[in-house]
């Protein structure tokens, strides 16, 4: 998957506004792989509902949204089951972990499925993110900044052309978001994948190609 | 252990599954046996010269208070033989035959003369004589006669007539050893045969001779004698069809009513097996509807994660095998435990009913099996579409 276009986009509970101010809605954008884009917006403006879109389980969107030309509305189950698994990696800002099994489990999951990485390489990035010592904490009993970087690992055991991470590091600090930031790019560049990152005032300092205000 | 179903067992309960397993047991058990005790019992009713033969009936007219007195005509014509051979329910016409001379019988045992009495011949076509024997036949060169007897002849006398004359009992074997010495006389001539009592019939009430002898001794001792029968024995397809009661009403005939009660009692054994059969059958539907909610329960509560795996990649079809093997599985346990509880309970029941028939075939279970596993298919099927379809709900966003 090359590019993703959004054309004339627009979430159906915006439809009956009388104006709508955006760089993404009811315009005609596309973000093209290997380039990193940052999403900033705020409350109520239809960030999650962006990413639902493009991640395949909400419809409820007036106009087109196409991958590599192909509008997604004619998507089958099958062919998403695909997309999700080989082309496009979610970090959801819900998370979506499993809160009964541990940390490593829970990336494990999603590494069975794909075969992505070895188990050194996940251990290595729990030694990265600093929490090494979590690796057999049941999810449920870590922080919520610490389970985002948990959800970062589950989204890289992946092949991908595009990356939506949502607000990846509202939970964070600093340094952890600057080492959250370096594993993205590293994993995104050794793919050549495009990076689109949604944020509501922080945001990662990365080198994005284009800011859009939702 | 596989991560995916160690989050999809979340939320199983055992006290569901335990109450599905009992009661499909239960189910599925009644179906399977009332299958094979109907294939297993009912042969008793209607093969062979068991001790109900179902289908035959002996017709004739009913004898009025004016024809008593005026001799009126018992006799079968043509027509009316071919008329109730037309009948839907008939499925062949046998006729009585009776003899046209004179009998005398002396019966003694060893050559002695014990008593004589004046007495008459019937026959029937071979295929109605409930009695297999080799010795069914005449040869006129022989001059042995065989005769059947009724069988309640024989506990007439022996339990009537030798008990109040304090005489000897006599059992059916030492019967076919008493020497009978028959007298026919007719047509102007006089000869002697020798009876013998080769079997006893429950079907035929009357003194029975082979047809071959009687076609040659009414041709012999009464060639001008109107032959016409007076009964006839009737094999029907079903006894307890009403339209043989109306038919026999109308054309004014009768027939022996127990007979038309052993038909009954196969209809009703018949009638009480398919009601057994739908109680099962209702029992293992209502197990499979506990199933079908306690899964639909366990992805309710496990809706959250199903659609986290299906949102990180699982397919519908990866998310949906866990339970539809755990339903697989336990409809599987089930029929192998009701086989194994079917084939105990029946050679329970085999080893009594040998015991009062003998001579019974013993079916195979195959339609048992052949049930039981259309039974499991079905509901697999059915199991598997409806989880399936649960979990594509989840997919489409139905269920939240």
């Amino acid at each position: 998957m090359d590019r993703i276009d959004l054309k004339n986009t627009l979430p159906e509970v915006f439809a009956s506004l009388n104006e709508v101010r955006s760089d993404v809605w009811h315009r005609d954008i596309s973000f093209e792989k290997g380039d990193i884009y940052l999403i900033e917006a705020n409350s109520g403006t239809g960030k999650s509902s962006l990413c639902s879109y493009l991640a395949g389980y909400r419809r409820d969107y007036q106009g087109i949204i196409c991958f590599d030309g192909q509008n997604i509305a004619q998507l089958k189950v099958h062919d998403w089951v695909e997309i999700r698994k080989k082309h496009l990696s979610l970090l959801f800002q819900e998370l979506r972990l499993f809160p009964e099994l541990t940390a490593y489990e829970n990336v494990a999951i999603k590494n069975d499925l794909t075969g992505w990485k070895k188990k050194k390489e996940i251990l290595a990035w729990f030694e990265r993110l600093g929490i090494a010592d979590k690796i057999d904490q049941k999810i449920r009993r870590m922080s919520f900044g610490q389970q985002q970087r948990v959800a970062l690992m589950r989204a890289l055991v992946q092949p991908f052309d595009f990356l939506l991470a949502d607000e990846p590091i509202s939970h964070l600090d600093d340094d952890n978001s600057r080492i959250m930031g370096e594993l993205m790019l590293e994993e995104a560049g050794r793919q050549g994948a495009g990076v689109i990152v949604t944020s509501i005032g922080k945001h990662i300092d990365l080198n994005y190609s284009k800011i859009f205000r939702l | 252990m596989n991560l995916v179903w160690k989050l999809l067992r979340q939320h199983i309960s055992k006290w569901q599954f335990v109450g599905f397993f009992f009661a499909n047991l239960l189910g599925m058990l009644i179906v399977l046996l009332s299958i094979q005790f109907y294939q297993d019992i009912i042969p008793v009713f209607t093969q062979g010269d068991s001790f109900i033969k179902k289908d035959y009936l002996v017709v004739s007219k009913k004898i009025g208070l004016v024809g008593a007195f005026t001799g009126g005509n018992t006799k079968f014509s043509e027509d009316e033989i071919a008329d109730l051979k037309r009948q839907r329910f008939v499925h062949t016409v046998g006729s009585f035959t009776s003899s046209q001379y004179r009998v005398d019988a002396s019966m003694g045992v060893k050559g002695t003369l014990s008593f004589s009495t004046e007495m008459f011949f019937e026959s029937v076509p071979d295929e109605f004589v409930d009695v297999e024997s080799t010795a069914w036949d005449f040869d006129p060169d022989s001059r042995v006669i065989p005769i059947v007897l009724p069988r309640n002849y024989l506990a007439l006398y022996n339990f009537g007539f030798a008990q109040s004359r304090s005489l000897p009992q006599i059992s059916e074997g030492l019967i076919g050893m008493i020497d009978i010495a028959v007298r026919i006389r007719g047509n102007g001539r006089q000869e002697v045969f020798q009876g013998r009592v080769i079997g006893f019939s429950n079907r035929l009430n009357t003194i029975l001779v082979p047809q071959d002898f009687m076609t040659w001794s009414n041709k012999t001792f009464a060639p001008d004698a109107d032959i016409a029968p007076t009964r006839l024995i009737v094999e029907v397809n079903n006894p307890a069809d009403e339209s043989i009661a109306a038919y026999l009403s109308q054309k004014n005939y009768e027939t022996d009513q127990d007979k038309l009660d052993a038909g009954k009692t196969t209809y009703f054994l018949k009638l009480i097996t398919g009601l057994v059969l739908v109680v099962g059958l209702l029992i293992s539907a209502l197990s499979f509807y506990i199933l079908i909610l306690s899964i639909y329960l366990l992805v309710q509560k496990n809706t959250t994660k199903l659609e986290n795996l299906l949102l990180i990649g699982y397919s519908p079809q990866r998310v949906a095998l866990p339970y539809q093997l755990l339903a697989i599985g336990m409809n599987a346990l089930v029929l192998l435990i009701v086989l194994v509880l079917l084939a105990g309970i029946r050679s329970y029941y085999l080893d009594l009913v040998l015991d009062i028939f003998p001579q019974m075939q013993v079916a195979s279970m195959l339609p048992a099996y052949l049930s039981g596993a259309g039974l499991f298919v079905l509901v697999c099927l059915i199991n598997i579409g409806a989880i399936r379809r649960k979990v594509m709900n989840i997919w489409y966003r139905k269920e939240l």
